[in-house]
């Protein structure tokens, strides 16, 4: 039978229990399993109450899951609060004075002490993993010496020692796992591919202002810039981060910022700016929990209409929304490239969930593409009559050929006000409706080149579940479940939002009895866009909006109840339809 | 390379043959910034009126000077907002009644010199739009700087400022004695906070520190539009992040 154990790591902030989940998911993978991993962490920067959950299994694992198998508090005063989600059958171990099964009190302080520091207890803890998952502790010496140096790894080895010889005296062998033949696989969070994805998509240029869940985008663009020749500046807030990486882009730089919904939302008017100066920008935008400061630390997909709608004025954008780790590496690529050929704002979509969640992946995933710059130079740069560049030419696709200024012989004039073609302002209703309609028929080419939504699972049936960004593989592991129980059920998973796949859309949806979106927000966000912009019936929404993910069993049986629902409300309504047209209504 | 922002001072690049972005009221700096750290070959001046850069723009103004990029900033100060026809601006005198303060102005003014010198701005200098000569050379002096340079530029406003008027300015204003040590901060400090009963024009302050570009570790080299990316270093940051069994 498959594996599918889910262990638990709490403790307080500055306990370690980062350390022991990165532990735990890297031997995992060395001894031939997958993993999940996934942090509920609470904004403050010591104590509070923070938790590690991987899930492993023998095959790829894709979502979290709300039981845990395993727990190990580091605070035992956090048992109360966990040991409710321990699995029937699972093992809790707290360093407690008096302890009952489930619950079982290793000596963590005292090991830890022995081993030569009391903030060992982490480390004692991942030894007892270890021990219980059947894997040998020399399977973790390289992963350890990645870690520590010097007298500190020596420390780190004896408290993990120590925990695995209480653990071979004190637990069974049901959590053992055979070991499994072991491929390499790449091991990142979301935000860490998006970011890798932007240097490969040839980004030169990150500002950014930092904000739980873009942080995390921002110090891998900063730690890699200089070996790719990126440069990376913390902005004095998010408004000149755009307003800078829009200058880099001027100047011929692929740009980019990365932020959160409040973020974001100092950056709407140079979003405008860059609407009007046609300059090429990627936003990574990690959605968290709103209004206002809402749950820092948090997950929500509800800034979808917001960054739809975001900037004054009339104007193309680009909206992508990956799905998983893999997805944000390989959009970021596409992301850069279609923002500069195109010359449009272009957003990365994301969310806490998918920032933070960490996977191991098929390496041959990552296709790194050679990158294709959209800039002319040198005697390719097109000119007027009188000599002059006209940065603002009216072509017949809108996109007007981009130089960059700085390059000899060329001026490059680009201005927040209405211009004519050459980029000065102007006040003249011709000249205006020109740019606007220049500026509308770049937005309908981008549109030409719009990702199709991804569907899985039977072609038609009883019915579609609907998602977009990180609700992917959450939704793609619940359509199983209920395939498995007979329901004819498919996903849909929209990595672009905007230009929205309309037409596609309108053609999926109404192969199913019922369409439901998967959201993670209140006011079907989803659902209100497909409807609108595809004319298809979306049936309604299953929501979460606690500052949680979506787990595949919380999931299942929500959407099964809604996909009942749904079925019976439209049969009821095909019937109650006849009846309307002898009413003449 | 000119940059600007928004109102009457920011429309001045469209009016010369240069490379011109003219941005959002208030952000000429960061964009000037980035230009120049993506192509520190370029001249990068930033020419704005004295509400988009010490008003709107007052937080970009502050943590560029400490940034110190290479870029001349020239601040047209006629001590109101005239394309809005007639506002005080952050550089008002306290007292001073225009639209929407018809009963004159509470806060004292922002006085930029200062705050300049006080944040370590290697040249703070003041100009005025009556002597040209004068004027011309210190905004000469300011490009030729290497590091932040400010020269904010007195401009009366015949419009809407009748109190700030040249005959006003011809009675207050003096230039600094030649044998002012420019390099002495305290000195430059004390010029910079007379406005009361005279105007100090000319250089205040001037010392070069090492400049943004100089210091960041991925600047120097060939400029950003120019640079390739390897996919080779990509599939090197993979690997580094790839498990497998040694």
């Amino acid at each position: 039978m498959a594996a599918d154990l889910n262990i638990r790591i709490t403790g307080g902030a500055g306990q370690g229990v980062h350390t022991v989940g990165a532990i735990v998911s890297r031997m995992v993978v060395l001894w031939g399993y997958h993993f999940h991993a996934i942090q509920d962490y609470m904004s403050r920067i010591r104590g509070g109450r923070n938790s590690y959950s991987v899930r492993i299994g023998s095959d790829p694992v894709r979502a979290g899951r709300d039981e845990s198998d395993i727990l190990l508090c580091l605070s035992p005063d956090h048992l109360p609060h966990f040991l409710p989600k321990l699995s029937k059958g699972g093992l809790a171990l707290a360093d407690t004075p008096s302890a009952s099964p489930p619950v079982l009190a290793p000596p963590l302080k005292q090991m830890a002490v022995s081993a030569g520091s009391p903030i060992l207890a982490n480390m004692a803890g991942a030894g007892i993993l270890a021990c219980a998952l059947g894997i040998p502790l020399d399977l973790l010496a390289p992963l350890l010496a990645a870690d520590f140096k010097g007298d500190f790894l020596e420390k780190n080895r004896k408290a993990l020692a120590l925990g695995e010889e209480w653990a071979r005296e004190h637990l069974g062998e049901a959590f053992r796992l055979p070991r499994a033949p072991s491929s390499p696989r790449v091991v990142m969070s979301g935000n860490e591919a998006l970011a890798l994805g932007a240097i490969a998509g040839g980004c030169k240029f990150a500002a950014g202002y930092p904000m739980t869940p873009g942080t995390g985008v921002l110090s891998v663009l900063a730690d890699n810039g200089p070996a790719v020749g990126l440069v990376f500046e913390q902005a004095e807030d998010e408004i000149a981060a755009l307003n800078m990486a829009i200058g880099a882009s001027y100047a011929g730089a692929r740009a980019m910022v990365a932020t959160s919904g409040g973020g974001f939302a100092l950056m709407v008017e140079a979003l405008s700016l860059a609407g009007m100066l046609e300059t090429p920008v990627v936003i990574a935008l990690g959605m968290r929990p709103g209004p206002a400061t809402g749950m820092p630390t948090r997950t929500e997909q509800g800034d979808l209409d917001f960054v739809l709608s975001a900037g004054h004025g009339e104007f193309p954008r680009l909206v992508l929304s990956p799905g998983s780790p893999e997805e944000a590496f390989d959009l970021a690529q596409h992301a850069m490239d279609l923002a500069e050929a195109y010359q449009v704002p272009a957003f990365l979509l994301t969310d806490q969930y998918l920032a933070d969640t960490i996977v191991d992946m098929d390496p041959a995933k990552f296709d790194v593409r050679p990158v294709r710059r959209h800039l002319v130079r040198g005697t390719e740069v097109p000119r007027a009559e009188n000599g002059r560049y006209l940065r603002y030419a009216v072509t017949g696709d809108g996109v007007s050929p981009m130089a960059v200024p700085g390059e000899p012989g060329v001026t490059v004039v680009a201005g927040s006000d209405e211009h004519t073609e050459d980029g000065h302002l102007t006040e003249d209703h011709d000249a205006r409706i020109r740019m606007v309609e220049k500026r509308r028929r770049k937005g309908e080419a981008l549109a030409q080149r719009t990702l199709p939504p991804l569907l899985s699972g039977p072609p038609n049936g009883d019915a579609v579940l609907i998602g977009f960004g990180s609700t992917k593989e959450v939704v793609e592991e619940t359509r199983r479940i209920l395939a498995r129980e007979g329901i004819a059920v498919a996903a849909v998973h929209l990595r672009q939002v905007w230009p929205f796949p309309a037409k596609e859309m309108a053609e999926i949806a109404p192969r199913y009895d019922a369409a439901l979106t998967v959201e993670n927000n209140i006011g079907g966000q989803l659902a209100r866009l497909i409807r609108r912009e595809s004319g298809a019936e979306i049936a309604g929404t299953v929501s979460r909006y606690d500052g949680l993910p979506f787990t595949p069993e919380t999931l299942a049986p929500e959407a099964r109840k809604r996909i009942w629902e749904a079925r019976s409300t439209r049969t009821s309504r095909t019937h109650g339809a006849k009846g309307a047209e002898t009413s003449g209504s | 390379m000119l940059v600007s922002g928004i109102g009457q001072a920011a429309k001045l690049p469209h009016y010369v043959d240069v490379n011109v972005f003219d941005g959002l009221h208030g952000r000429a700096l960061p964009a000037a910034a980035a230009i120049k750290m993506s192509n520190p070959a370029m001249t990068v001046v930033v020419t704005s009126g004295d509400g988009d850069i010490y008003g709107e723009g007052g937080n970009h103004f502050l943590h560029n000077i400490r940034r110190n990029v290479d870029i001349a900033l020239f601040v047209h100060d006629n001590q109101v907002y005239g394309l809005t026809k007639g506002q005080p601006s952050p550089t008002s005198d306290a007292g001073w009644a225009g639209s929407l303060n018809r009963s004159g102005v509470i806060s004292g003014p922002f006085p930029p010199l200062a705050v300049a010198i006080a944040l370590g701005c290697g040249f703070v200098a003041r100009g005025y739009a009556a002597d040209v000569d004068f004027t011309a050379d210190l905004m000469l002096q300011a490009i030729r700087f290497k590091g932040f340079a400010l020269v904010d530029i007195l401009q009366p406003c015949v419009t809407f400022n009748k109190k700030n008027t040249y005959q006003w300015y011809g009675r207050m204003a003096y230039k600094i004695a030649p044998e002012h040590d420019a390099t002495d901060r305290m000195k430059a400090f004390g010029l910079a906070l007379e406005w009361e009963e005279r105007i100090p024009l000319g250089v205040l302050y001037r010392k070069e520190r090492a400049t943004f570009e100089e210091l960041h570790p991925a600047i120097p080299g060939p400029p950003l539009h120019a640079r390739e990316t390897a996919p080779a270093i990509v599939r090197e940051m993979l690997r580094k992040r790839t498990l497998a069994l040694a």
